[in-house]
């Protein structure tokens, strides 16, 4: 019992080790210039058009909920028109971030895992090496670099999208005045709510990409292996970017207010 | 030239390789033979420096390559051709980029110089009119040309197939074998495959290996295997005996 526990612990401190030298693999093509920008902008727009229609309506949704409990709410406190403040706080500072990081770590991150697990499955990433082409500066970087770039811009559409939502409610059934809300939500956003949120979604993004790619490109097992990796990517990345939003939001408070 | 001595490997706590050394003659095709998996894939990549060996060293053309750094590996595999089991084509390029993209990575040619080079490889691989198929649209025996048209783009000095008729009925076993054979002389390559196809290897060899227990039983010329009184070469070379 205690042999198989010991096992299995060795196997997670060494899969750990080997996810950091991924990463480390990775970091030095980034920054030693080998970037392949075609490739860089063709999955942006892939993962950027695979996630961007299903956070839009989500952050719309949000929104509208947010909007509707808000102004529940804040009614029995005769607080109505805060809830402008209310809305857009809480999606820049929170709900944006880490439900667009769900979102996408879902659609796009369970994709980039399952077209690299598939591509180790049938020897392509190998084959790319007996090329004489690295294959993580081949395949690798150029959807971690995408993944980075494409987050945090869905993460201002999702925000925008959000605010929105929160608009339509606090127009057509808060019956607020559509100067005052805008007024009120121009009034409340300082620029460390909205920059503390693209600080976690960079975060997220680096986390998403990192997780996403490394079980893709270490996937074994065939089809069941690349069901099997592509679902522990996803699993992984929500308890990586919960978890890490509670340390960032900390330290965001603390140092940043 | 080819010269691997006192090779060995251990995976997984089992003793995959051990202790094999022999060489391969520059244009030379040695074609090794054993069942399924004794380890000719794993002896086939530590040719190529994807595996590294636990002992022993693996001398290409002059360069020891167990001593290179992966960087190092990456740049002499220019002059490698290595055949997949399946092909290993990508399967987001079409035939012409999965042809063209080693002349991409590696040469400065131009549009139409690569669409020319594509051409005459895929000619050679008796291939017509496949360039603008997806792998997904190619039978098995088409992936393995395309993967053979790939691994020579470059003119390969060196060129390694894995198992290159497995999956093929008769003919196409045939076939295929013949193209290899064919490819390699005319471009020259030092040639090592790994197949348990005892019929065709006799046809293409120019020598044979039997590879058992991770351990190389016999080397020598067809004809030779044939008269060999090892027990286990006998049993396996039965097929073409008969």
């Amino acid at each position: 019992m205690s042999f198989v526990i010991f096992k299995n612990l060795a196997g997670r401190i060494h899969a750990m080790g080997e996810a950091i030298f991924f990463l480390k693999d990775v970091l030095k093509v980034m920054f030693s210039g080998r970037v392949r920008f075609a490739q860089v902008l063709e999955q942006m727009y892939y993962q950027g058009v695979q996630s961007v229609v299903i956070i839009i309506l989500s952050s719309l949704a949000t929104g509208v909920v947010l909007g509707l409990q808000g102004s529940i709410t804040l009614q029995r406190f005769g607080a109505r028109e805060f809830i402008a403040p209310l809305v857009a706080l809480s999606l820049l500072r929170e709900l944006s971030p880490v439900f667009t990081t769900f979102i996408y770590s879902g659609k796009s991150g369970a994709g980039i895992t399952a077209e690299l697990g598939t591509m180790n499955t049938h020897e392509q990433i190998q084959a790319t090496r007996t090329l004489g082409v690295d294959p993580i500066e081949f395949l690798v970087v150029p959807r971690f670099l995408a993944c980075v770039l494409v987050m945090p811009a869905l993460v201002v559409i999702s925000e925008l999208v959000g605010m929105f939502g929160g608009y339509l409610v606090a127009i057509f059934q808060a019956q607020l005045p559509s100067a005052i809300y805008i007024r009120q939500t121009i009034q409340s956003i300082h620029y460390v709510d909205f920059f503390s949120g693209l600080v976690k979604a960079f975060f997220f993004s680096v986390i998403v990409a990192w997780i996403c790619c490394y079980q893709g490109f270490f996937t074994s097992g065939g089809a069941l292996g690349v069901g099997r990796f592509t679902t522990r990517a996803v699993a992984y990345s929500y308890m990586a970017v919960i978890l890490s939003n509670a340390v960032l939001t900390m330290f965001i408070l603390t140092f940043w207010g | 030239m080819i010269k691997v001595e006192h090779l060995s490997k251990t995976l997984g706590g089992q003793k995959v390789l051990n202790d094999i050394s022999f060489e391969v003659a520059t244009g030379e095709i040695l074609i090794f033979l054993g069942p399924s998996g004794i380890g000719k894939t794993v002896l086939l990549k530590h040719l190529i420096g994807l595996f590294q060996p636990d002992q022993g060293t693996v001398i290409v053309n002059g360069t020891d390559i167990t001593k290179l750094s992966q960087s190092q590996q990456l740049k002499i595999r220019k002059d490698f051709g290595y055949l997949f089991q399946e092909g290993a084509l990508y399967d987001f390029m079409n035939v012409f980029e999965n042809v063209a993209f080693p002349l991409r990575e590696h040469t400065s040619l131009n549009y139409q110089q690569i669409r020319q080079r594509v051409r005459e490889v895929l000619d050679m691989v008796d291939l017509d009119e496949v360039e603008a198929k997806m792998p997904s649209e190619l039978s098995g025996g088409m992936k393995k040309r395309v993967g053979l048209a790939r691994a020579i783009v470059l003119g390969a000095k060196v060129l390694l197939c894995d198992e290159p008729t497995s999956g093929l009925d008769p003919i196409r076993s045939r076939d295929i074998s013949d193209l290899i054979r064919q490819v390699a002389k005319k471009i020259g390559a030092t040639t090592v495959i790994m197949s348990h196809d005892v019929h065709n290897s006799f046809r293409i060899a120019d020598r044979l290996a039997i590879l058992n227990d991770g351990a190389i039983e016999v080397v020598g010329r067809p004809q030779d295997l044939l008269s060999c009184d090892h027990s286990f070469v006998k049993e396996f070379l039965k097929p073409a005996a008969v």
